[in-house]
């Protein structure tokens, strides 16, 4: 398919559909981040026929609107917790009151529905970030929540403003956030 | 086909890591159980068109409820998901609806823009009134449970 075709919400629906009639296990909405698609996508669920799982792909920076929007319609969301704080959320990726908008949102997403996080650790940050991330999900969200811990973190656009991000993760840091998992309790780490 | 690219990905739906923290997507993924937005769509939820935004949120909340117990009935085995009818005024529907009115000034991610998605005003996410789909794919990547996933990208 080409770039950017709009297509009707019928015929997105017939395409999910079709999807799980070859053995599709869910449908996964990605944007960038669906956040701002949300209301497309409720009209695409409306034409659809089959029983296909929806699979809610977020950064987590979503309202408290589209929350309740999704409760009832989300069986899994995968949430990508990125920052243990907010002086980091605000100077590498320019959002505010990240903390707060993101441990809501876990909360809510595993009461109102299934959960995987994905965590990609960013070189220099285990102990600001890594850290209290790791903490939270092990002390509300429970041991077995299930963790994607990722090591591809590959140099990015605002690596020139953010010294270090400006290089991989080392195998040093690897082996530490490693070390962080086991010492958090939690269970269910994929890595 | 995808079993030979991702062979860690053919029984994930019955470990037991995996069943732990998402039993019912499991099962819904295996298709035992009928999908959250089924069920939204199952339930009548009776809104005034003329209503306000406030009164479209309660009437949602209480028709949320009512699909939330009726969730648990199917999935303790009380009832039988094949009996799920389509509401032509639904939960879902009623979801869809306050969806779009939240873009009138919208307030869908915490940045909270206030932008008119409506009148084509682009927000600061770049979005604006249409969702297009810049591709689509069975998408192999992903945690075993979730692989083949029909990955839909709008923008
Ligand atoms: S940035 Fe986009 S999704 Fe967020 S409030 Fe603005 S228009 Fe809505």
């Amino acid at each position: 398919m080409d770039g950017g075709v709009p297509l009707s919400e019928m015929e997105v629906a017939r395409l999910i559909d079709r999807a799980r009639r070859r053995g599709c296990r869910n449908q996964n909405w990605v944007g960038g981040d669906p956040i701002p698609h949300i209301p497309f996508w409720l009209r695409v669920l409306l034409h659809e026929e089959e029983n296909t799982p929806v699979f809610f792909n977020t950064n987590g920076y979503y309202s408290l609107e589209a929350s309740a929007l999704l409760k009832g319609v989300v069986d899994l969301y995968k949430i990508d917790f990125k920052y243990g704080s907010d002086r980091c959320a605000e100077r590498i990726s320019g959002v505010g009151n990240y903390w707060k908008v993101l441990t809501r949102n876990l909360k809510s997403s595993k009461s109102g529905g299934e959960l995987l996080i994905r965590i990609l650790v960013l070189p220099g940050h285990l102990e600001c970030c890594l850290g209290p991330m790791l903490s939270f999900i092990a002390r509300e969200l429970g041991t077995d929540t299930r963790v994607n811990l990722m090591d591809q973190y590959a140099p990015h656009w605002r690596a020139a403003e953010c010294p270090e991000l400006r290089r991989r993760l080392s195998r040093e840091e690897w082996e530490r956030a490693l070390k962080m998992v086991s010492d958090s309790g939690l269970e269910n780490v994929i890595s | 086909m995808w079993r030979l690219l991702r062979p860690d990905a053919v029984d994930a739906l019955d470990d037991p890591r995996v069943l732990s923290a998402m039993p019912r997507y499991a099962r819904v993924a295996k298709g035992t159980l009928p999908a959250r937005f089924l069920i939204s769509r199952s339930i009548s939820a009776d809104w005034d068109p003329q209503g306000s935004l406030e009164e479209l949120w309660q009437v949602h909340n209480r028709s949320l409820s009512e699909a939330e117990s009726l969730m648990r009935r199917i999935d303790s085995g009380g009832m039988d998901s094949r009996e799920l009818n389509r509401e032509p005024r639904s939960l879902l529907h009623l979801k869809a609806r306050i969806g779009e009115a939240l873009m009138e000034s919208c307030v869908l991610c915490e940045r909270r823009c206030g932008k008119n998605r409506l009148n084509g005003e682009l927000g600061l996410c770049r979005v604006g009134r249409e969702t297009k789909i810049h591709s689509c794919f069975d998408h192999m990547g992903e945690e075993p449970e979730v692989v083949p996933s029909f990955t839909v990208c709008g923008s």
